[in-house]
């Protein structure tokens, strides 16, 4: 029954997203739409001809997403790797919360892409700046979501973990990491997306190479077939991503799922 | 004065100090030392100046700081706005209507995972780079987190209370509006909250890459002179609007929402 | 029963504990005395909010009192210790282990070998009844199960005193009666001293070899009340219900 269901369920959605091609289709060819927007049979060449031939100097849009992917990466994993360790501090020790908060507070409510320029002229236009603005839109999220997580350990049940012995270090490594894991699953999920976010816009503002590059490029030549090819390969990448991620929190919080 | 109020006055005195001692590193690192040339890292003290200068003087970019945030602000706005009280209606009707849902679900699954800055190269193709585009890429940031909230909120309402209110006789329509969107308003709030911060960035990066005027325009100006301060400057007053924007997102919640939940 | 000969395990010495927050200073033991003897079962009664789990929190040492000490096989009680086990009012699981791990976690973080603890695990697994349940997470276990299974994890790391902070008080009325057996059964197999705190007077007649009633906020003890009766007890029996009577009136004087 469930299987059936779902399988109906995706043949809906395939159907509702057939009629949306078929409507745009039909849109570009009969009325005055085609002035602003390419026909989505022309979208799907070019995104094929993007991934056999060359964009821009020497690479194809698979290996600009390459390119990209391997920026997010880098900044996405040193923003999880210190967030989770500034948030969980900042959670279990009164003393470095009353230290760090004040100034994390400062960077928190400032958007990560409006750091580009700043980037910039510290960085310069390298992969240092475009890492950095990919390090501060996760960073960010993370520190927020692990910093909550860990507030909200049970103290009961740390308590009953001394209660049988366990020293300190045993406690945080058995009790307060696991049980803040749902929550830093949440800040990485926000986070990476962001970090998505951040990686276009920094190669959008300056960059030679990367998915962010095509479409800013596509704009420079006003050629819509290349932006619209580009924002297709960022969603279904964007998509991979967070769904990557889903899977692995499935597996890291069985031990939620009520069911069996 | 109680054991905990002495800890908490404590600790308030050391997050003090902790600002205290950041900005002394940021000038002694600066201003004595000269470990970092101005137009990479000025003191603080010429940041604060520059902001003073800032609110009154128009160079280097032809406005002064309070019109950039006007420009901004009237622009997050109409988007923002637009977002709102179309994405809201929608999401509830897709959550109580089977046959909205039926309709708009493929449209939005099909835009959602699109990410709102991908856009701004159409729209400034489509629009040029005045306040349409902008407004446009805003509303589409605000648009998908009021329906994929209010969505989630209405389907969220839990059974036993439509029960309830179908054993008291209420109406479709009633049901709607005295059970389900009630116990939907936290969670159509958060995702109002959710939209502000991403089109507020959706904005900053729009007008980064081509504008005339706004905060964003302002700090990829400063860069392009080399002026670290005016960077610095527009950083924070981006940050206090944002810390003033999750103010006022309190002040409304604890009036309006909390009853609700 | 002849409580002269037996040894001393608990002292309970004078105890005050005050509590400061943002509300100010809040004083919720004043001046509590009593002993607890080897092997002995003391339940812990007293009115809803009376503190009767900070007097447990106390003994347990979660709680350093404010005033006056509380003394545990001669030594002075300063922080908790795997010799004195706790059994908790909401089931205070391990939710990320299954039940395996959740029983054999005190033997686990004192370092027994593997085999060994898994023996132990497995011995008080089979004790509480819950065969069969060893590798399920603790969200697929009903309430009943699940405080089963905090059982086990207080006995299997084999303290010397175990505390029970109302464990039933959130179970339905059936699965109640049905634990409370299981403890009478369970406490005449394992000897322990246990310290029991409940609020529902049937329970306490049910299981304790001796009653402390206690006051309500700030608590003191009121009364004590030995319990002669033959296990496993009768809930109908005329002694059982004449003292449920005495007992409930008592209670209410505390109130009153």
């Amino acid at each position: 029954m469930k299987v059936a269901a779902s399988i109906k369920n995706f043949l809906l959605s395939l159907a509702g997203f057939a009629a949306i091609l078929l409507i745009w289709q039909l849109g570009v060819s009969f009325t005055s739409v085609g002035n602003l927007l390419p026909s989505p049979w022309a979208v799907a060449v070019r995104f094929v001809t993007m991934c056999t031939n060359t964009v821009g100097r020497k690479y194809t849009l698979p290996m600009h997403l390459l390119v990209s992917l391997r920026r997010v990466l880098i900044g996405f994993g040193l923003s999880a790797a210190s967030g989770i360790v500034i948030g969980i501090a900042m959670g279990r020790s009164d003393l470095i919360r009353a230290i760090v908060r004040p100034l994390f507070e400062l960077v928190r409510p400032i958007p990560g892409v409006a750091w580009i320029p700043m980037a910039i002229v510290w960085f310069g236009i390298g992969e240092t700046a475009k890492i950095f603005i990919i390090f501060i839109g996760g960073f960010v999220n993370i520190v927020v979501n692990t910093f909550s997580g860990s507030r909200q350990v049970d103290e009961n049940i740390l308590n009953a973990a001394y209660m049988l012995g366990a020293n300190k270090v045993q406690a945080f490594f058995k009790i307060v990491i696991p049980s803040c894991v749902p929550y830093i699953f949440s800040g990485l999920q926000v986070g990476l997306s962001t970090s998505w976010m951040a990686v276009l816009a920094a190669e959008m503002v300056s960059a030679t190479e990367g998915v962010g590059w095509i479409i800013t490029a596509g704009q420079q030549n006003a050629d819509m077939p290349q932006i619209l090819a580009g924002i297709i390969a960022i969603a279904v990448t964007g998509l991979a991503l967070a769904s990557l991620m889903r899977l692995l929190e499935r597996v890291l919080c069985r031990w939620r799922v009520r069911g069996s | 004065m109680s054991t905990y109020k002495k800890r908490q006055f404590r600790l308030r005195i050391v997050s003090l100090l902790s600002i205290l001692v950041f900005l002394a590193v940021w000038y002694v690192c600066t201003a004595v030392l000269r470990l970092a040339p101005a137009y990479s890292l000025p003191d603080p003290i010429t940041v604060f100046q520059s902001f003073v200068t800032k609110l009154s003087s128009r160079v280097p970019d032809g406005a002064t700081l309070p019109q950039h945030i006007w420009e901004s602000f009237k622009i997050a706005m109409a988007g923002y706005l637009m977002g709102v009280v179309i994405g809201v209606p929608l999401g509830i009707a897709m959550g109580w209507v089977s046959w909205v849902e039926k309709i708009v679900r493929p449209v939005f699954d099909f835009l959602k995972p699109i990410p709102p800055i991908a856009l701004i190269p159409v729209m400034i193709t489509l629009f040029g780079i005045g306040i349409e585009s902008k407004a446009c890429i805003i509303f589409f940031s605000t648009v998908i987190p009021s329906i994929v909230n209010s969505y989630s909120g209405i389907k969220q309402t839990s059974q036993i209370h439509l029960w309830v209110a179908r054993t008291f006789g209420a109406s479709n329509l009633q049901q709607l509006f005295t059970v389900a969107i009630p116990s939907a308003l936290p969670m159509i709030f958060a995702g109002l909250r959710v939209a502000m911060g991403v089109s507020w960035m959706g904005l900053v990066a729009a007008e980064l890459m081509g504008a005339t005027r706004g905060i964003g325009y302002m700090i990829s100006t400063a860069r392009n002179l080399l002026r670290a301060d005016i960077i610095i400057v527009g950083l924070l007053t981006l940050g206090f609007i944002g810390i003033v924007i999750s103010l006022v997102f309190d002040l409304i919640e604890i009036k309006f929402v909390r009853g609700g939940k | 029963m002849t409580m002269e000969k037996k040894k001393t395990v608990i002292e309970v010495r004078d105890v005050s504990k005050t509590f400061y927050n943002r509300e100010g200073d809040h004083l919720v033991v004043d001046h509590l005395n009593f002993n607890v003897y080897e092997n002995e079962f003391v339940v812990l009664f007293g009115p809803g909010q009376c503190g009767k789990t900070t007097v447990l929190n106390l003994i347990a040492g979660l709680e350093l009192p404010t005033g006056g000490e509380v003394v545990v096989n001669g030594e002075k009680v300063v922080g908790p210790s795997p010799s004195r086990g706790m059994v908790y009012q909401t089931t205070n699981l391990f939710m990320w282990y299954n039940v395996m791990k959740n029983v054999e976690f005190g033997p686990c973080v004192r370092g027994v070998k593997k085999a060994e603890r898994r023996k132990k695990a497995q011995y008080y697994i089979d004790l509480v009844g819950l065969t069969g349940f060893e590798k399920h997470f603790p969200v697929k276990l009903s309430g009943g199960m699940q405080q089963r299974v905090g059982i086990a994890r207080a006995y299997c790391n084999e303290p010397d005193i175990i505390c029970m902070d109302e464990p039933f008080g959130h179970l339905d009325a059936q699965t109640r009666y049905l634990m409370e057996e299981e403890v009478d059964r369970i406490s005449a197999s394992e000897k322990r001293t246990v310290v029991f705190v409940t609020n529902n007077a049937e329970e306490a007649i049910y299981l304790a070899d001796r009653i402390i009633l206690l006051h309500n906020c700030p608590t003191s003890v009121h009364r004590e009340y030995l319990v002669n009766l033959p296990r496993p007890r009768n809930y109908v029996a005329p002694e059982f219900l004449e003292l449920r009577e005495q007992i409930t009136k008592d209670m209410d004087d505390t109130i009153g």
